[in-house]
């Protein structure tokens, strides 16, 4: 039955696949040369087979209440909507590029009227936004991406929203892949030939990047042209999600020579790479949301009412005003409830 | 009358004469007068004080009784010496009932008959000899006067020699009378004792009102027992070693800064040393017969020996410089004393004053002249129980208060100690997992660090023994101060399961956590909502609040009007936005004040424009499953609660019930936005692993199997049409000869059959 079901869903997940650009139905020769369940894997199906039966298992009783179809079809929905990330663990959260972009896009929802309202913030505090998303975030990658925005030895620096928005995206996105070429920038700036060296796993590549960044900086980085070529070759073999390479190259055909973090701000201000992920608009639309601007509006003359009548009913004693209250509050309800809902949260990465 | 032996004291009592002191000299014989005894005695104690501290001094320069202790009258036979002061007075009295009887005793010593008058006898002048008994005729040194009486004065007053007011410079030299046990210089300009060396019969000497500096000249009138030397200058208590007998010792009005030299003194019985110098008492060791000690007028700030004077009755210390109980309070160790006056010195100003000296001499019979009365000691002690209690009290008060200083020392101690422990695992976490949530390390090391170097020091200066152990012990303080419940340390909480009164439950408003971690308050404020109903006002400080999420906890609550969130150690506060996002997410509370500073409408709004579509998002494009869980996460958790209370009241449970139900109704939009404690979010991935890794192997298998039926159904799909018409041409081969076929097919029937 699962099975029945993830095989409809199919292309959605491969469409979700960066850089794959054969159509829904379509047995490319890629998909000829694995068996199915590692086409399965490789495009998250299981994943999200595995985390829909998870749910299940959570709340059996409830759901069994209202259906187990029904179930699955709402879940299904939800990660065709983005919504599913919401208030999950950050395991889940990261598992899939498709979780990674539907978590971007729900904090530039969430947290968009604060870059509006034009706070900038510590890093600190974009951490404990994060974390209203997602309890267990870890602060390590909020720290990364601050240090893409700022420089490295002024963490508590405050930042944009969109400054941070972008950077964030970036090294969330593809954290893994940015380990990898730090650790080749690492090996360039060493003087050993990258494309002999095997890829390496995170962690080393963690403790090897640290070091040497004091040295990058006296060496002015490296060779753009180099980078590139062993950034190509990584990209071509790398499992995890990585941006074009065609904007990569973009990227690093403008410049000579360039350092890890240049590198790195540079991929976060550039609107393509912005494009092909596909999560947030443009920076200048960046705070342009005007179903949901509407629906603070709403929210807001609520809320207006909501106090004002709470405060007229402080004044009233007794019962009469839990009477009232009781009945306000019904009022208040009616129109949220039947309010209409925004139309169907969709977006197209790439169009 | 007795013959032989006169007291007149008796008489004078009856007659009263208000005289505490009688100075008898009686004589046992008529012919011998040699045997003198002084007595002291105190008669009428109504009026014993009159005779030497009030008049002595009060008048002091006026009248010229005044300041003597005593004032001879001597007689023929018997000679009754009074020491009061009012001599003429008393003379007089005595006079009008001894006249009669006594025809020779007409006058008093004071009074100018019997007075022998010298002409001043000076270096040059030579003797001036005045007055009709006496001559004064130079000796055959020049200097002195020589003083000789005529032979009926000498057989009038053989035993006495009175010589008043004569401007003497000099003592002059007394020929002829050694017999003389009476002698009064007073009221002369004499500069040094001298001259008097072979009266060695000596009884009385009264040198009052001189200008002698030094005590000199006196070491061979070893029979002498009554000295006044009052009203001179004299420096220094000195030269009395022989003068074993002395009964009565008067220096009052002199220059003395120090009682000394007295201690062989055992007979003596009165010392006056008013109007000194004498900045404290002490020094009194061996006078053991002292009955009165007068140290009025002086600039006396402590007494000392007192105790060691085991007849001392009357103690006269007005005027004194005396402030506090304790500087006098050897006088509480004298079981003889009965007389006191303390008037005019800093410490009979004070409230405690009688009170407190009563209390602590219950053998004192007169206080400052008056009489104390049974009332008067039941009050005092009364009172002294009073003050006795209030200072136990303030005692304890103290106490308490030294208790709870050190309580929350210990308590900041190990917090501070718990903190860095805990960012150090925080720490290596970091390092190690990038999934484990932490704190930055170094903002805590140094909040903590900068607030409590002072308090540790001032903790290890003044711990007092017997708090040391106390402060070891304590790890948590409950305090209930009017409205307040204040909670430090982490222990504090369990108190929350008290049996708490319903009216100190009522009354507590306001709720105060320090050095608790926030996680652990969050745990108990389903409790803190029932036992303090009426809680409005929340204080954290040092509770380690770190995210804004945090901050979804607290709107579980009944209410809250007021919420004060202390920067120190509470990183949180440090944010732009934890202000609004309290009142966004606690809403529903309409709260009045945040950190002391009153809520308005467009703080209302503001935090709604912040976080509105964070509410918005959370509860319209949440899926429904979601929903379900995470507000199941709310319901289960007070639904364990209500578990672990059931039993106990039931009544507040399923009002609890409709609250929580009411709550949720109230803040749909929001209540999504919960907080759950690290331990238990840990605990919950925990779980959720568990159930992914059975789901893992759960979908794997399903798959698997899957695949293989896709597989076999492919496979069965490729071979199906070769399949199919091999079937139809086996068929139509069978059936291609219809008669043997329909043979065949009716066998087939027959053999059923």
């Amino acid at each position: 039955m699962a099975t029945e079901r993830a095989g409809t869903w199919l292309p959605e997940a491969g469409k979700l696949e960066l850089g794959s650009c054969c159509g829904p139905r379509m047995l490319s020769p890629e998909r000829l040369a694995l068996t199915d369940y590692e086409y399965l894997a490789q495009r998250h199906v299981l994943t999200y087979m595995e985390d829909a039966v998870c749910q299940l298992l959570e709340n059996k009783e409830d759901i069994s209440q209202y259906g187990i179809a029904r179930f699955f079809t709402e879940y299904f929905n939800s990660v065709c909507q983005g919504t599913h990330v919401l208030f999950r663990e950050f395991s889940f959260i990261q598992a899939t590029p498709h979780n990674r972009a539907s978590f971007l896009r729900a904090f530039w929802r969430c947290f968009r009227t604060v870059g509006k309202n034009g706070d900038l913030l510590t890093m600190k505090e974009y951490h404990c936004l994060l974390q209203l998303l997602c309890p267990d975030f870890p602060l390590e990658l909020t720290q990364k991406a601050a240090r893409i925005v700022l420089m490295d030895d002024a963490m508590d620096c405050l930042m944009s929203f969109s400054d941070f928005l972008f950077a964030f995206q970036i090294q969330f996105y593809y954290s893994e892949f940015l380990e990898s070429v730090a650790a080749i920038y690492q090996d360039l700036l060493s003087g050993k030939n990258p494309n002999t060296v095997i890829v390496p796993t995170s962690s080393s590549g963690q403790h090897r990047q640290r070091p040497a960044l004091g040295e990058a900086s006296m060496l002015e980085g490296v060779e753009a042209s180099l980078f590139y070529q062993c950034l190509e070759n990584l990209c071509d073999r790398h499992k995890y999600s990585c941006p074009p390479p065609a904007l990569v190259k973009e990227v690093l055909s403008n410049v000579q020579r360039l350092t890890f973090y240049g590198f790195l701000v540079a991929l976060s201000k550039h609107h393509g790479i912005n494009q092909a992920l596909g999560a947030l608009p443009d920076k200048g639309d960046l705070m342009h949301d005007p179903a949901m601007d509407e629906e603070l509006e709403r929210l807001v003359v609520r809320s207006r009412l909501h106090r004002t009548s709470r405060q007229h009913r402080a004044q009233e004693p007794g019962t009469f005003g839990f009477h009232r209250r009781d009945k306000l509050e019904a009022l208040e309800r009616v129109p949220s409830a039947s309010a209409p809902t925004p139309s169907p949260y969709r977006w197209e990465p790439r169009e | 009358m007795i013959p032989g032996k006169y007291r007149s004291v008796s008489g004078r009592a009856t007659n009263n004469v208000n005289c505490g002191l009688h100075l008898v000299i009686q004589t046992s014989s008529l012919p011998e007068k040699n045997k003198v005894e002084f007595k002291l005695h105190k008669e009428t104690p109504s009026f014993p004080g009159r005779l030497l501290q009030h008049d002595l001094e009060r008048n002091y320069s006026s009248r010229q009784g005044d300041g003597r202790v005593i004032s001879p009258s001597p007689r023929n036979k018997s000679s009754c010496i009074s020491s009061t002061t009012n001599v003429t007075e008393l003379c007089g009295l005595e006079m009008k009932t001894t006249t009669s009887s006594l025809s020779a005793f007409g006058d008093s010593s004071i009074q100018t008959p019997s007075k022998s008058r010298i002409r001043q006898g000076c270096h040059s002048a030579g003797p001036n000899v005045s007055g009709d008994h006496i001559n004064l005729v130079s000796s055959s040194m020049p200097s002195f006067p020589i003083l000789q009486r005529s032979s009926e004065e000498k057989i009038l007053y053989s035993d006495r020699l009175t010589l008043e007011r004569q401007k003497l410079t000099v003592c002059p030299i007394i020929d002829g009378e050694e017999h003389l046990r009476l002698l009064n210089f007073q009221h002369n300009f004499i500069t040094r004792i001298q001259n008097i060396s072979n009266l060695q019969r000596l009884i009385f000497l009264d040198l009052y009102d001189n200008q002698i500096e030094e005590i000199s000249g006196l070491s061979t009138l070893r029979s002498l027992r009554v000295l006044l030397l009052g009203k001179n200058r004299i420096k220094k208590i000195s030269n009395l070693e022989n003068l074993k007998s002395l009964d009565v010792l008067d220096l009052h009005g002199n220059q003395i800064s120090k009682i000394e030299n007295v201690s062989h003194l055992c007979d003596l019985r009165v010392l006056n040393l008013a109007r000194n110098l004498l900045s404290h008492v002490d020094n009194l060791n061996g006078l053991d017969s002292l009955t009165e000690l007068n140290l009025r007028h002086n600039q006396i700030t402590f007494v000392r020996d007192v105790d060691n004077l085991p007849c001392l009755q009357r103690l006269f210390l007005s005027f004194n410089n005396i402030s506090t109980f304790e500087s006098v309070c050897c006088l509480a160790d004298s079981t003889s004393l009965s007389d006191i006056t303390f008037d005019g010195n800093p410490i009979a100003q004070e409230s405690w004053y009688k009170h407190t000296i009563l209390q602590n001499m219950m053998q004192l019979r007169q206080l400052d002249m008056k009489r104390i009365t049974e009332e008067e000691r039941r009050m005092a002690s009364v009172i002294a129980k009073k003050e006795e209690e209030k200072k136990r009290e303030s005692q304890k008060q103290s106490l308490l208060k030294e208790k709870k200083r050190l309580t929350i020392n210990n308590v900041a101690r190990k917090w501070d100690l718990q903190q860095h422990r805990v960012t150090s695992i925080a720490a290596n976490q970091d390092r190690k997992d990038s999934d484990s949530p932490s704190q930055d390390p170094g903002q805590v090391d140094g909040s903590t660090i900068s607030a409590f170097p002072e308090e540790t020091g001032s903790l290890d200066s003044a711990l007092g023994n017997a708090l040391q152990g106390l402060s070891v012990t304590d790890t948590h303080l409950v305090e209930v101060d009017g409205d307040t419940l204040s909670l430090y340390g982490s222990g504090a909480l369990e108190s929350l399961d008290r049996n708490w009164s319903v009216q100190t439950a009522g009354m507590v408003t306001t709720v105060s956590f320090t050095f608790i971690e926030f996680d652990e308050i969050v745990q108990v404020l389903p409790k803190l909502k029932i036992k303090f109903p009426n809680s409005l006002h929340l204080k954290f400080k040092e509770t380690n609040l770190v995210m804004l999420q945090q901050f979804n906890a607290l709107a579980q609550l009944r209410r809250i009007d007021q919420l004060t969130i202390d920067p120190q150690g509470n990183p949180v506060v440090s944010f732009t936005l934890w202000k609004y996002y309290v009142l966004f997410r606690l809403s529903h509370f309409s709260m009045q004040k945040i950190n002391g500073t009153e809520v308005t409408q467009n703080d209302m709004i503001m935090a709604e424009r912040l976080f509105g579509i964070l509410a918005h998002v959370a509860s319209s494009e949440l899926p429904q499953y979601r929903l379900i869980s995470i507000l199941g996460d709310a319901r289960k958790k007070q639904f364990r609660y209500l578990l672990e209370t059931k039993g106990k009241k039931p009544g507040i449970v399923s009002e609890e019930n409709n609250d929580s139900k009411r709550l949720v109704g109230e803040n749909t939009n929001r209540a999504t936005l919960n907080y759950t404690t690290r331990d238990f979010y840990n605990e919950k991935l925990e779980e959720i692993k568990e159930k992914k890794k059975f789901c893992k192997m759960y979908i794997e298998d399903l798959v698997k199997e899957a695949t293989e039926i896709n597989m076999k159904n492919e496979a069965l799909q490729k071979l199906w049409p070769q399949m199919f018409i091999e079937l139809v041409r086996d068929a139509v081969i069978e059936i291609r000869n219809k008669s043997s076929y329909m043979k065949l097919c009716l066998q087939q029937i027959t053999d059923q059959k």
